[in-house]
């Protein structure tokens, strides 16, 4: 029976993350277009409000195309590997007190763990597709993912020092409900560290070397079409979702708001969440891309010695007050 | 020429990415300004008289057909070729020529206009019409009656009388008048010749208000 309600939550979940997402492209689409003086999407609907569900069904129904000289197995595994892995990160997200569908003492290593493992999906894309910008896009990804995994994680550890627990339940309680206790106020060198490897894990602008379409046509995804490229959209758009959130559970404190709201407590958590996504937009619609090697200098020479200076900082704060 | 280059940034802008907070405000206040697209099925752009479309031949209220005297100017001036005469000469006629037939290949045309604007009796205009696609490339290369069709067509849209009736692809403003031929010296309008001539910048800004 327990199972059961879990099977049920995670079916929930699953279906609201995935509308989200769906909707996520819409509401990029409009934002991008309209810093653009454009419209955006507007024929399907009233404004275009259907037209995540028409490119839902439409990329359901394209034909399935394997090209000749892939390796069948990676070829088919990458997009679920990429998909499965970001999904996966979802069950440690706390929304609300007690939504949450795995309360684990390590979520937010899980969260790493899981981003890490969709970098897997990307580069095997890249080297299955046994083309010259799916690997080289590939390789790319691998190369940032690498560098920028270790900014990502060593700045969340001052705010690990600060709550004492990887549990993010537990981080968002350790916040304590109120605007001064937003971790973002002690540890705005870790949420700056945080904001750009976020970008940069997520292969947003202006870090999406992976998929630069100016050089390498579409990168790693080059050689796929229909659902599998989707499939890889998905878990950008989900990658992009959780690491909003959890830029929201851990600097500005997840669920709580300046007051409770009966019926759907994950309001709060909801705007925070759209905030992020907001800025990731408009970020994409205003900056050009990186080099490849600045992109490595920045993550190197400054993130990581950031983040590290910010831990040392934190650490003697905390033990001398 | 001096050239200004930015300043150069001091420590405080490079710490708090003053450029790029720069860029992003810009980004923002254009989210809220009013989109400049024109959904375009749904709504008509307003297209100026001078605006070089379909291609058309006037047809001679008196002789009911084309005024080409079969000069060739246009078929010369023409850069993509795309513009064929066939002309005739009767004896009992003396040096008259006679035009058997005139060919455009719209989807060779560059619509650069040179064709009206040399034309010495004003016989071949661009016309607005501008949605005239066709499925097939036999339909999109007019021969002399289709032409005279679209005069008609463009003539009985505009609801204009063609003793009143002047393009600026005949006589594009702002050029002298004196070397004209005599055909091309319409009665036009102060604004578009001599002192009095409004072009360019100051054209648009003159008919902003006005519906062409």
């Amino acid at each position: 029976m327990h199972i059961l309600i879990l099977l049920l939550y995670i079916l929930l979940l699953f279906t609201v993350v995935m509308l989200h997402v769906a909707y996520a492209t819409y509401f990029e689409r409009k934002i991008i277009g309209h810093m653009q003086v454009r419209m955006g999407p507007m024929e399907v609907g009233w404004h275009g409000l259907l037209q995540p569900i028409a490119d839902g069904i439409k990329c359901f129904f394209k034909e399935d195309i394997i090209p000749e000289n892939v390796d069948p197995l990676g070829f088919r595994l990458a997009p679920v590997v990429s998909l499965t892995a970001m999904v996966a990160s979802l069950a440690v997200l706390p929304f609300a007190p007690g939504w949450v569908l795995a309360d684990i003492d390590i979520g937010l290593l899980f969260v790493f763990a899981m981003s890490g493992l969709a970098g897997y999906g990307v580069i095997l894309a890249g080297w299955a597709s046994n083309s010259k910008f799916s690997f080289l896009g590939g390789l790319r990804s691998m190369a940032q993912v690498i560098s920028y995994e270790i900014a990502l994680g060593l700045s969340l550890v001052g705010v690990m020092l600060l709550s004492g627990s990887l549990n993010l339940s537990t981080i968002v309680e350790a916040q304590g409900g109120t605007f001064g206790g937003m971790y973002i106020f002690p540890q705005f060198i870790a949420f700056g560290v945080f904001f750009v490897a976020m970008l940069a894990e997520t292969n947003r602008v202006p870090f999406d070397l992976p998929e630069a379409e100016a050089e390498l046509v579409s990168g790693y995804s080059t050689e796929y079409s229909g659902m599998r490229y989707a499939i890889f959209f998905m878990a950008e758009y989900v990658g992009m979702l959780v690491m909003s959130s959890l830029g929201t559970i851990c600097f500005f404190g997840g669920w709580s708001g300046p007051f409770a709201v009966p019926y759907f407590p994950a309001l709060w958590f909801v705007l925070k969440v759209y905030a992020f996504m907001f800025v990731f937009i408009w970020i994409r619609a205003t900056m050009p891309r990186y080099r490849y090697d600045q992109l490595m200098e920045l993550g190197w020479k400054w993130l990581i010695p950031l983040a590290l200076a910010n831990i040392v900082l934190t650490a003697v704060c905390k033990a001398l007050f | 020429m001096q050239i200004q280059y930015k300043k150069k940034r001091n420590l405080l802008q490079n710490l708090f990415l003053s450029e790029l907070v720069q860029g992003m405000w810009l980004t923002l206040r254009r989210l809220f300004t009013k989109p400049i697209t024109l959904q375009y099925p749904h709504e008509q752009p307003n297209v100026r008289r001078g605006f070089r479309g379909q291609h058309a031949l006037v047809r001679d209220p008196e002789t009911h057909t084309t005024r080409c005297v079969g000069c060739m100017k246009c078929v010369m001036v023409c850069p993509s070729r795309c513009i064929r005469i066939r002309i005739q000469k009767k004896p009992e006629h003396g040096n008259r020529r006679f035009i058997n037939e005139y060919h455009i290949d719209a989807l060779r045309c560059v619509y650069c206009g040179y064709c009206a604007e040399v034309c010495p009796v004003n016989a071949i205009i661009l016309t607005e019409v501008f949605a005239y696609s066709a499925f097939d490339r036999k339909s999109l290369s007019y021969d002399m009656s289709q032409l005279l069709d679209n005069w008609d067509r463009y003539l009985a849209e505009q609801g204009e009388d063609l003793a009143q009736y002047i393009n600026p692809t005949w006589r594009p403003r702002g050029l002298p008048e004196g070397p004209m031929p005599a055909g091309k010296r319409l009665p036009v309008p102060d604004d578009w010749k001599g002192k009095g001539q409004v072009v360019g910048r100051l054209w648009r800004q003159s008919v902003q208000g006005q519906n062409r």
